[in-house]
């Protein structure tokens, strides 16, 4: 299976696969409204966004937020992600099955299954899970969040990250 | 590393944080403004962390990105990488009240020297308005009278042989005509274009590699430089021509060696009569290595090599280097485009250079100061008009090739270039531009934002080998197309038909002397 390879001595640590990797899971696919106004409804009365776009950065809007990460420390960076494992320790840590592998092999989550338990996130040996705050399933539950991790950009050949990166440091290949 | 990008704690004044990045330079005057849309603007931090010079800084507090105009130089990086497009860079418009005499480069210039009581400099090539005579100089093409020729549908020849070629061909067996007696050391190229003299430690490694790469692939040469081989050029050995200059930096038999051509770097066309100095900070493990000094310790090249006072002692160096390569290979001498180039040119020859390299003002360089960059030196192409008439007239033209670098911009240049007598070209900032190259001029600050003048180790992964190889390869690709356009429409099919072809060149907008300077006739005549 297809999966992104981070290569180390290429990655100059821009973050913009961390961009692209927000835009591709918005709904309107565009930087902008992707970073400001997902989530976010239009109020025709008064002709604006509620709250204010620009506050909107901080406000606990169901926004998307980054699925790679790029870790660095000084000249060394490198963007990570799910590796998709075979055997993925995640999957066998989900309760309640919101974890699964489809056919070709990744791992996904359905998102509306998920209670936020973050069993997952302690289970991977990878630390590519990462929990996104602002999405809540269960209402009731005080800072619950479902898991987050790389889904290979499904309606996409290439995966956006891989795509964007200036220095071709993401490597979307078969290798074993 | 984050750390540097937010506001220092403690710090509540944008004053204080511009004079704590700044230094002492008070008055450093903005040149340009960068404007950022903020309603565009989504803080995803990349122009932050992509630049090098210190102009932008994010506000934790105010959640906003800020930018130091004054540290701005228009390297364009954040413009590039932003992925919402929501930085312009502007020239800042607010400078003096409008003065045609005191301009910016001379205001400018004093306040720094004012500030920190130094030389003013500056990187690549002369900028200044001077005439360009490339500009000023079109090309004939074939009609009725004599057919002009498809280079996609008949052969085009572009291999080059560069150094000396004999008097007459003399062979043992005449009638047989083998075993050809009297043939010099040349070197062939596929493409009438060498990349220019570049030294590690002035460029990336990572750059010069892709040159070398490039070079291999389309079968023409790479220049070292002054720097030294590295030893993982060692690959490329036949595709390199090896530099001796002043400061003799990596300088041995095995590198004289290793290599397809050696060179005597006498002068450089952005710096002529001056040496050079490359800061001990910069003198890194592998820089240190492969210019065999010290790590750390400053790189100075003298300003003439400290052997040569005449053309009997270069002729002596010309001759020392032909036996350390057993007359294997040509030598080269390089020198910048000065007055009465002919003369020294001439001088050259006889000393027994196999290839004569004239360096115009135009050319390029790591560092320099601004003021001789700008006033010394002539241009390219009279240099090379006077240099091959004058080699002709002496019938030495077949002791030496002459290589023109300084300023060649294009196919356009390398085919008016060849008309007026040369060999074959070098291109550097051309092949910088190919790689990323904004004109900036920070070269000498070795902090390039493209990572192509810089051997910092976060700044130099933002050119990969590979894509500098890929995207120097397409550039020769496509001047070598280019080249075979423009020959075809003149009606030749070689570019040795071409060489010092002069009736193939008429002028524009030039005057008399200017025509006989060049060696070319008024265009319509």
């Amino acid at each position: 299976m297809k999966k992104v390879y981070p290569i180390e001595e290429r990655c100059i640590g821009c973050h913009l696969c961390e961009v692209a990797c927000i835009v591709e899971h918005s709904k309107v696919k565009n930087p902008v409204s992707a970073y400001f106004t997902e989530g976010l409804t239009f109020n025709h009365e008064v002709s604006s966004y509620t709250p204010e776009p620009n506050q909107a950065l901080s406000d606990n809007r169901p926004k998307p937020l980054n699925r790679c990460i790029v870790e660095e420390n000084g000249a060394l960076c490198l963007s990570t992600n799910c590796r998709h494992c075979e055997e993925a320790s995640c999957i066998l840590a989900c309760k309640n099955g919101s974890l699964y592998k489809d056919e070709e092999g990744r791992v996904l989550l359905n998102e509306k299954k998920c209670v936020g338990c973050w069993m997952c996130l302690m289970a991977c040996e990878y630390g590519s899970i990462n929990r996104n705050v602002y999405i809540k399933n269960v209402s009731l539950i005080e800072n619950n969040a479902i898991q987050h991790h790389c889904d290979l950009c499904p309606e996409r050949e290439e995966p956006a990250c891989v795509m964007v990166c200036p220095t071709k440091a993401l490597a979307f290949d078969n290798r074993k | 590393m984050t750390q540097k990008f937010y506001k220092e704690p403690g710090v509540k004044d944008s004053l204080q944080i511009r004079r704590q990045r700044q230094g002492d330079y008070f008055h450093s005057h903005p040149e340009y403004k960068v404007e950022r849309d903020n309603n565009k603007c989504i803080r995803c931090l990349v122009c932050v962390r992509e630049c090098p010079y210190d102009c932008t800084y994010f506000d934790t507090d105010r959640n906003v990105i800020y930018n130091i105009d004054a540290n701005c130089v228009n390297c364009k990086r954040c413009e590039v990488m932003c992925p919402t497009q929501c930085i312009e860079i502007r020239d800042w418009g607010n400078k003096f009240r409008d003065n045609a005499y005191w301009d910016f480069k001379h205001w400018g210039s004093i306040y720094k020297q004012a500030d920190t009581g130094a030389v003013v400099l500056t990187g690549l090539g002369n900028d200044e308005d001077y005439k360009s005579y490339f500009d000023r100089m079109v090309l004939d093409a074939s009609q009725v009278t004599n057919p002009s020729i498809d280079p996609l549908r008949e052969p085009m020849e572009l291999r080059t042989y560069i150094g000396r070629k004999p008097e007459t061909l003399t062979s043992e067996d005449i009638r047989n005509s083998k075993k050809i007696k009297t043939l010099f050391p040349n070197i062939s190229t596929e493409v009438p274009v060498i990349f220019a003299p570049m030294s590690f430690g002035a460029i990336s490694f990572n750059f010069q590699k892709g040159l070398a790469t490039a070079a291999k692939k389309m079968g023409t040469f790479f220049n070292t430089g002054e720097g030294g081989l590295h030893p993982d050029l060692l690959e490329f050995k036949d595709h390199a021509i090896v530099q001796v200059a002043s400061g003799r930096f990596g300088v041995s038999s095995k590198y004289l060696k290793n290599s397809a051509a050696c060179e005597i770097k006498i002068g450089q066309g952005a710096k002529p009569g001056i040496g050079g100095h490359l800061p001990g900070e910069k003198v890194t493990y592998d820089i240190s290595q492969t210019r065999m000094i010290p790590e750390g310790s400053d790189a100075i090249s003298p300003a003439p090599q400290h052997d040569i006072y005449s053309i009997e002692d270069l002729r002596l160096l010309i001759y020392a280097i032909k036996e350390a390569v057993e007359y294997q290979k040509p030598v080269s001498v390089k020198i910048a485009a000065v007055h009465n180039v002919s003369a020294i040119a001439s001088g050259i020859v006889r000393a027994g250079a196999d290839i004569v390299v004239l360096d115009g003002f135009r050319g390029g360089t790591g560092a320099a100061p601004r003021i001789i960059r700008d006033h010394v030196g002539i241009p390219i192409e009279v240099a090379l008009a006077q240099v091959d008439e004058r080699l002709r007239k002496e019938g030495i033209r077949n002791q030496a090739s002459i290589i023109a670098a300084g300023g060649i911009r294009g196919a356009d240049d390398i085919v008016k270039a060849i008309a007026l007598g040369a060999d074959a070209v070098y291109a550097g900032t051309s092949a910088m531009l190919a790689v990323g190259c904004t004109l900036c001029q920070q070269c000498h600050r070795g902090k390039c934002a493209w990572g192509i003048t810089t051997n910092q180790a976060d700044l130099r992964k933002r050119l990969p080998v590979d894509i500098a190889a890929e995207r120097c390869t397409n550039l020769l690709m496509a001047w070598a197309r280019e080249i075979k356009e423009m020959l075809g429409l003149m009606g030749l099919n070689s570019i040795e038909s071409l060489r010092g072809n002069r009736l193939k060149l008429r002028g524009v907008d030039l005057s008399e002397i200017e025509l006989k300077t060049l060696g070319i006739a008024q265009a319509g005549i």
